[in-house]
Order: structure tokens, then C-alpha cells, then sequence
């Protein structure tokens, strides 16, 4: 039992960062009055291009910052659609989607990357810290990402809470129509607020496929970039909170693997089937509170046009 | 009046701080964004066909990048405007198509994100399979009750999310979504597990009887496509005849509005999302009965997004979704080619849908704002 709680916790971070740096990347964008459905194709494409890059260059640091480097470039996509040109938000988010699975699997395809296994980032040595006995796998055996995931949280939460730019993106998330009037650039904070936090998503995709699985495959998210979209719901749109809800859903993916290395006889469809279950959990729980002050970006996902401001 | 009026404008323009001389800004132009009221039907059509035609452009970019020549391309594509086999293909391919276009605007109507299209199909295809493989009912009304199974099963798949939306107010896209995946879960479980083909051990399900497949009626064409008309028309009525139609304009008109004059919203919404997820499963059921006589793995992929993208071409019109549909037929048809031939993966049809929704979602900026150069 003992062992089977050791081996469950040290799995959690590893499978939590995913989802904590897609939706601290979706918050980002979302505080700012962008509704992002795109995290799902943004994933992929950091996915994507984090294998092959290290395929290329066999650099897994190289191939992290590449991989938030052509996420953030296509976003620069969804962001011009929706911020310049005001399309639907979710009709412009669902394509993104579309769009990225439909490049991603003719990039990987095209380019012989699929199914190929990559060294990949390795734990971050912290000498005999890791031979602890119960202490040492939980807390001591992890990828350097793991430990850099606390001050991405802090600088994105000083950024958003204790600067100008953060006050301004606010602004601009909650009344655009304020905030435009008062000489901030709503477009401009929109769009950089959209690109900036799709580099965070497309570090969390590179994560899942650069770290965790070390080989790309067609789909390899499987649905986690929409769970980050309701996991930043869950969460306020607060950071902290992200954390909190990445840490239950990588608890539950974390168990999966642990209940069927136990020999538990749970069918295996049904087990894959937790993580979207709990979303759902949540979401309804969410509703049955029935807060009656909402933290939702009152302009979210309302195309701002000056011209038709009040 | 116009002269008075335009004199009164300048005399004040010239009035506000004494406009002292010699101080005067500098001509700077600017561009200028307005809200266009209207514009010419035989317009927007222009313009929509432009933007169709430059997501053409850059798909076949795309596509000769990943090693399909332009020249082959173009052949491939006319090829299934002219062969006689291709053009039964689109059109056996345009039946579910339609009914996932009509499905996906019905809901979008009703301001419902009905993003669950393949989840739904796959329940309705389940319910369809489960009619047959445990025999219920007499033979000669088999059919029949797998199209109804099929119904329900869609229908059942729907009231997840709406009930969600409508009681707890959650967020209807991502639990749509969400339930695909539960959906698809719950599909490989049965196909690996207790449906799985006695005969070959391959995860599908066993082939349907004769009687249970939808039957080609003439010129080889399956009977899905009159079934998927008739539903079409169906829905036409509904949503442009009948009160239950009135309704449905008014609150994707103005939600409010429609609550305070004594629409029933609920109700209403509840109507269109079943409609919806019915719609749905009957297309699952006409792809695992009419194409593939089969329950399968992965039959359902792709339809979900060419509902949105069905629904967004047509305008939530469902009378003009066919064409739309036969349109995007030809698109999967050219692409299983292409797949075949080239070795292109079958999602390079999803890259083509995303880019012709971006392109035309992008101009109907154009549509809707003038860009005025103002000195």
C-alpha cells in the first residue's frame, strides 16, 4: 500500500504540469476578454514541433523554446481572427483546433516524425536528495519543468495582479469599452495577451510529448487542452487555483496507470474514461454552487469594435 | 436642407476652441471602421466565393507542399465532378452529411453549441447495432427500429448537456466535447470487449444481415440520401414554417427579449438541441448502415467539425445545408483518394475545412464593416 501511494504521488506533478500550464496559458489570454478553444490544436502544435526539433538538433531545451515559438506564431492566426477581423470567438477557436490536428498529423506524416522515440529531457539531477526513501521520489525525482511550474505561477500572477500591464489587461478583459476609453489599446493588449499565453500552451503540449511520452503521435493530447479550457472555469480564471485543479485531474490520470499496474480488473475503457468524467464532475459541482458574484472576464468573448462602443 | 445642415457642421467644426490660425492639425489619414447595414445579396455572395476559393488556393498549396502535383490534383478533383462512380460516392458521402449539417444548425439556431455531433452519432449507432444484434422485433420492421434506436440514442446523448445548460447554466461547449470522448471510450469498450467480431477478432462489430443495411434504390444510389432529404425537409418545416420555427428565430434574435414576450425558451431550446442529437444519430446510423454495414472503429470521425462547418457556410439554413454537404462530399472523397494514392493522412480534409471556415469567417468582416480612408 505503501508503495502504491509512493508510486502515485511521485506521478501526479509530471502529469499535472500538462494541464496547469495550458489553462495558466488559457488564463492568461482569457483575462484579457479572448475566449482561446484552441488550446487542443495549440498543444498538438507544441507537441509537434518539440519532437521534431529535438529530432533535428537533439536538444530537449532547444526543442521546449521551439515548441512555444510556433505556438505562440499560430495563435498569431487565431488572434488576428478574432481581435482584428472580430470573428466568433468559438467558431475561430474550433478551427484552430481543426486546423492544428489536421497540420500536425500532415506535418508528422510528411516529415517521417511519427512513432520515432527521443531521448527527451531528462530528471534533474539532485544527487542523493532522489535515494530518499519515501520523500526522495515525491519531491526529488522530476524534470526541471516541474520545478519551474511555482514561479511561472508567480511571475504570471505578479504580471497580472502588481504591474500596469496586468491592470490594463484586466481592463480590457472586464470593459473594453472603459478601458478604450481611457486610451488603452484593447486590440493590441488582446492580441498579445492571446500569443503570449500560447506559448505556456504550447510548452504544455511539448511537455507531454518532449518529456513525458518521448515520441510524437497523430492526437497525442487526447483531449486535454479542452480539459484545460474547463479547468480554467473551475478555477476563476486565478492561477493558484489552476494549479489546484491540475493537481486533482493529474491525480486521477496519475491513478489510472497505478490501478492497473495493482491488478485491480477495472475496465480499461472505462478507467481512460475518469479524466473526462471529472471534468464534467466539476463543471457540475461548479453549477450546483451557484455563486452569485461570477469571476468570469465580463467582456469575454465579445469582439470589441470601437465604432460601436456606448 | 442638405446645404444648411453641412453649413451648420462646418460652422461648428470651425467654432470649438477658437481654432486659433496658424495652429491647425496636421492632415493625418486615418482608416476608418463602420458598420455596414446591408449589403447586396449578389455582393456577399462575391465575396463568399472569393473567400472560398483563396481557402481552395491555399489548401492546394498546402497539398502540392506534400508532394500531390498540381496537375494531379486538379484531375483528382474534377474527377469526382465527372466520373460515374465518384459522383455516386459524393452523393452515398453527402447522406450523413447533410443530416450532421442540419443537426449542427438546428442547435446553433437555438444558440446552443452543439459541439457533440460524433458523440451523439456514435450512441445512435450503438443503439442501431444493439437492434440488431439482439435480433429485436420482426425482421421485415428491423430496419425501421434501428433508425428509431438511432434516434433515441442521439437523442439521449443530447440531454446531458442540455439539461446541464439549461438547469446549472454549464458551459455546453466544452461538456459537448467532453462527452465525445466519453462517447468513444464507451464505443471501444464494446468493440474490443463483447461486440467484437466472433469471426474475424477485429474490433468491430459483426456485419449487419442484409435486411438491416439501408438498400441502394436506383442508379445505385443508397437509400440514405432520399431518407437524409426527407428529414431535411422535415426540419425545413420545422424551422421556417412551423410556431416551434418562430420561436427559434426569435431567441437566437434575442434571448431576453423572446423571455419577456412569453416565448417558451425552455422549451424551445430543449426541442432544437433533441432535434439536434436525434438528427445526429440518425447520421450514425446511416454511415454504420448504409456505408459500412458495420459498427466500426473510427466511422464517426470528421463529421462533428463538417457539421459546423455546414451549418456555418449555410447560415443555420438547412435548406441550403445539402448543397454545402454535397460540396464537402466531394472534399472527402477527393481526400480517401488522396490518401490512398498519395499517402496524404484523411485529416488533411479537416486542415482543408479549418482553412476554408477561417478564410470565410475572416471576409464576412468585410461584409459587415467598411474601411473608410478619412482625412
Amino acid at each position: 500500500m505503501a508503495d502504491f501511494l509512493v508510486n502515485w504521488i511521485s506521478s501526479i506533478p509530471g502529469l499535472a504540469l500538462p494541464y496547469a500550464l495550458a489553462s495558466i496559458g488559457l488564463i492568461i489570454g482569457e483575462r484579457a476578454g479572448v475566449l482561446s478553444l484552441g488550446a487542443e490544436g495549440l498543444m498538438l502544435v507544441g507537441a509537434l514541433v518539440g519532437v521534431g526539433t529535438v529530432l533535428r538538433i537533439n536538444d530537449p531545451t532547444l526543442g521546449l523554446l521551439a515548441a512555444m515559438l510556433a505556438s505562440s506564431m499560430v495563435s498569431v492566426l487565431f488572434a488576428c481572427l478574432v481581435v482584428f477581423l472580430r470573428v466568433n470567438q468559438v467558431i475561430a477557436g474550433l478551427s484552430l483546433v481543426f486546423f492544428c490536428q489536421g497540420l500536425t498529423n500532415l506535418v508528422g506524416t510528411m516529415l517521417d516524425w511519427s512513432n520515432r522515440t527521443i531521448p527527451g529531457l531528462g530528471l534533474l539531477p539532485l544527487g542523493s536528495l532522489g535515494a530518499l526513501p519515501v520523500i526522495g521520489p515525491i519531491f526529488f525525482r522530476h524534470d526541471a519543468l516541474v520545478y519551474l511550474l511555482v514561479p511561472i505561477i508567480l511571475f504570471v500572477q505578479w504580471l497580472l495582479t502588481r504591474t500596469t500591464f496586468g491592470l490594463r489587461l484586466r481592463a480590457v478583459g472586464e470593459n473594453p469599452d472603459a478601458a478604450d476609453s481611457v486610451g488603452i489599446n484593447v486590440s493590441l493588449y488582446r492580441f498579445f495577451a492571446v500569443v503570449g499565453g500560447s506559448a505556456l500552451i504550447g510548452l504544455a503540449g511539448a511537455y507531454l510529448s518532449v518529456v513525458s511520452a518521448k515520441i510524437w503521435v497523430a492526437g497525442i493530447t487526447g483531449g486535454r487542452g479542452w480539459i484545460a479550457v474547463a479547468l480554467v472555469i473551475f478555477a476563476r480564471w486565478n492561477p493558484w487555483r489552476a494549479l489546484l485543479g491540475a493537481l486533482l485531474f493529474g491525480g486521477i490520470e496519475a491513478l489510472i496507470p497505478q490501478i492497473a499496474a495493482a491488478g485491480i480488473g477495472l475496465p480499461q475503457y472505462y478507467l481512460l474514461m475518469t479524466p473526462y468524467l471529472a471534468t464534467l464532475a466539476v463543471m457540475v459541482w461548479q453549477g450546483l454552487k451557484n455563486d452569485t458574484v461570477s469571476d468570469e472576464p465580463e467582456g469575454l468573448g465579445k469582439p470589441f469594435v470601437r465604432e460601436e462602443r456606448r | 436642407m442638405s446645404e444648411t445642415s453641412s453649413a451648420t457642421r462646418s460652422s461648428s467644426e470651425a467654432a470649438p476652441f477658437g481654432s486659433p490660425v496658424g495652429r491647425r492639425l496636421r492632415y493625418r489619414p486615418r482608416l476608418v471602421l463602420e458598420i455596414r447595414e446591408s449589403m447586396p445579396a449578389w455582393q456577399q455572395f462575391v465575396i463568399l466565393a472569393l473567400s472560398v476559393l483563396c481557402g481552395a488556393a491555399i489548401s492546394t498549396a498546402i497539398l502540392v507542399w506534400a508532394g500531390v502535383p498540381a496537375s494531379e490534383l486538379l484531375s483528382e478533383f474534377v474527377n469526382t465532378v465527372v466520373d460515374e462512380q465518384s459522383i455516386r460516392a459524393v452523393l452515398t458521402q453527402a447522406a450523413p452529411l447533410i443530416l450532421v449539417g442540419i443537426a449542427a444548425s438546428v442547435a446553433f439556431q437555438a444558440r446552443f453549441w452543439n459541439l457533440g455531433i460524433e458523440g451523439q452519432m456514435v450512441f445512435g449507432s450503438i443503439a442501431a447495432t444493439a437492434v440488431s444484434l439482439w435480433h429485436v422485433g420482426p425482421e421485415s420492421l428491423r430496419l425501421l427500429l434501428m433508425a428509431c434506436a438511432a434516434v433515441l440514442g442521439g437523442l439521449i446523448w443530447s440531454v446531458i448537456p442540455a439539461l446541464l445548460k439549461l438547469w446549472l447554466s454549464v458551459n455546453e461547449i466544452i461538456v459537448t466535447l467532453l462527452l465525445n470522448y466519453v462517447a468513444t471510450y464507451f464505443l471501444y469498450d464494446l468493440l474490443y470487449g463483447v461486440w467484437k467480431d466472433p469471426t474475424d477478432g477485429f474490433p468491430h462489430s459483426q456485419v449487419y444481415a442484409s435486411g438491416e443495411r439501408l438498400p441502394d434504390i436506383a442508379w445505385s444510389i443508397n437509400a440514405a440520401l432520399p431518407v437524409s432529404l426527407a428529414l431535411m425537409l422535415v426540419v425545413v418545416w420545422l424551422t421556417q414554417i412551423s410556431r416551434f420555427g418562430v420561436y427559434l428565430r426569435f431567441i437566437h434574435a434575442n434571448v431576453a427579449m423572446a423571455m419577456r414576450v412569453g416565448v417558451p425558451v425552455v422549451t424551445t431550446t430543449f426541442g432544437a438541441v433533441f432535434l439536434s442529437g436525434s438528427l445526429a444519430g440518425v447520421a450514425g446510423f446511416v454511415v454504420s448502415s448504409g456505408m459500412e454495414g458495420r459498427l466500426s472503429q473510427g466511422f464517426f470521425e470528421g463529421y462533428g467539425f463538417s457539421g459546423v462547418l455546414i451549418a456555418f457556410l449555410a447560415r443555420n439554413n438547412s435548406l441550403v445545408a445539402p448543397l454545402v454537404a454535397v460540396l464537402v462530399a466531394m472534399l472527402f472523397v477527393t481526400g480517401q483518394t488522396l490518401q490512398i494514392f498519395y499517402q496524404i493522412p484523411f485529416s488533411m480534409v479537416q486542415l482543408i475545412q479549418a482553412i476554408i471556415v477561417m478564410c470565410v469567417a475572416a471576409t464576412e468582416f468585410f461584409i459587415r464593416h467598411r474601411i473608410n480612408l478619412r482625412g
